[in-house]
């Protein structure tokens, strides 16, 4: 659709109310305004207050539709490779006794979930974030970097701790909690960034540190369940609350 | 108050709708000329005509980066323009409110 500004619709009579009310919807005073001819854009349209104001209401919500990634999108994708991948693993150790490790076939699956749910994450963003340039790009850059480096930084240390001789069970509490560890602490931390408080971030993010330390406790076996229930869990419920949470 | 006193560069069908939309970015952010022409549906030669004319009120900024395939000119406004949209934003609300009934 193309338009312009500059026709003065016919309809006009200077009263607010006349003109909100003659002109119908905004996009049918821009789409008169861009079928005259000759008419200069540079000349101030006859839109009425009302209008204005609805005109400016629908570019506010489409510009916020258009973008804002699609957030209950991204959890529902992440709920669901948590609560499949820890749920898949967890399945493999239950009847572990005593806890070995997680079954290649359940380590594999984990793995294939969470590419898929990396390419949708980057479809979604990629979406909202084309020609978008300046400071969020920078801070979408270091965000994804804090992301891989925290989780790169925790895996690395649960080697070192194999090497240095931990045993499988600790190993096996490490490397669950470790992704949840580093994109609650990431989560947190960048909540406070924003130009306003990102509640649904801050409030998933502690939530996914508590589910990493209250889980440990009970094992490597009890760890897999608690990630897929509460961290698996808790992302999908923040889909359904997202919109809430923004708003508070 | 009256009609005359929303700002006249702003107060226009695309150029309203052009400064809504790079107000909605994040400080800091600019976007791409072509992503804005996508969000506000114009064709290049309007878009340019608006975009001049605001820049001309010091409302946006324009700056072309790169050359060949890879230009791109990012769009932004500015902190006088996002001051003239939320004076324009005040005049607008008292005109409703002294048009309404009661």
């Amino acid at each position: 659709m193309t338009e312009g500004a500059g026709a003065r619709d016919g309809t006009s009579t200077g009263d607010p109310a006349a003109v909100g009310q003659a002109a119908g919807p905004p996009e049918a005073a821009a789409m008169k305004a861009d079928q005259a001819v000759g008419i200069d854009p540079h000349e101030v349209a006859a839109i009425g207050p009302r209008d204005a104001a609805a005109i400016m209401r629908e570019a506010r919500e489409r510009a916020g539709n258009e973008l804002r990634a699609r957030r209950p999108v991204l959890f529902v994708t992440w709920g669901l490779v948590l609560l499949l991948g820890y749920g898949a693993m967890w399945l493999s150790v239950r009847g572990q006794h005593p806890y070995y490790a997680p079954a290649w076939q359940a380590l594999g699956l984990t793995f294939l979930l969470f590419l898929l749910a990396a390419v949708v994450t980057a479809q979604v963003v990629d979406r909202a974030a084309s020609g978008i340039g300046g400071r969020s790009e920078l801070q979408r850059g270091v965000f994804v970097l804090a992301l891989l480096t925290g989780s790169a930084a925790l895996l690395i240390e649960k080697s070192a701790m194999a090497q240095a001789g931990a045993s499988r069970p600790i190993l096996g509490v490490l490397g669950a909690a470790a992704p949840m560890l580093a994109t609650g602490l990431v989560f947190v931390a960048s909540a406070a960034l924003t130009a306003r408080l990102d509640w649904p971030r801050l409030t998933l993010g502690i939530w996914l540190l508590a589910v990493a330390a209250g889980g440990a406790w009970g094992g490597p076996v009890t760890m897999l369940a608690v990630c897929a229930l509460a961290g698996g869990g808790g992302i999908l419920l923040m889909a359904a609350i997202e919109p809430w949470l923004r708003h508070a | 108050m009256s009609e005359a006193e929303l700002d006249p560069v702003i107060h226009g069908a695309a150029r309203l709708r052009i400064m809504v939309t790079l107000a909605s970015l994040r400080d800091g952010d600019d976007v791409s000329f072509t992503r804005l022409q996508d969000l506000i549906g114009l064709t290049p030669g309007n878009l340019i005509t608006h975009l001049r004319k605001l820049e001309d009120a010091g409302y946006v900024t324009t700056e072309k980066n790169g050359s060949g395939v890879t230009a791109r000119t990012a769009v932004a406004l500015t902190h006088g323009g996002r001051a003239a949209l939320e004076h324009y934003s005040v005049v607008l609300r008292d005109l409703l409110d002294s048009a309404s009934p009661g």
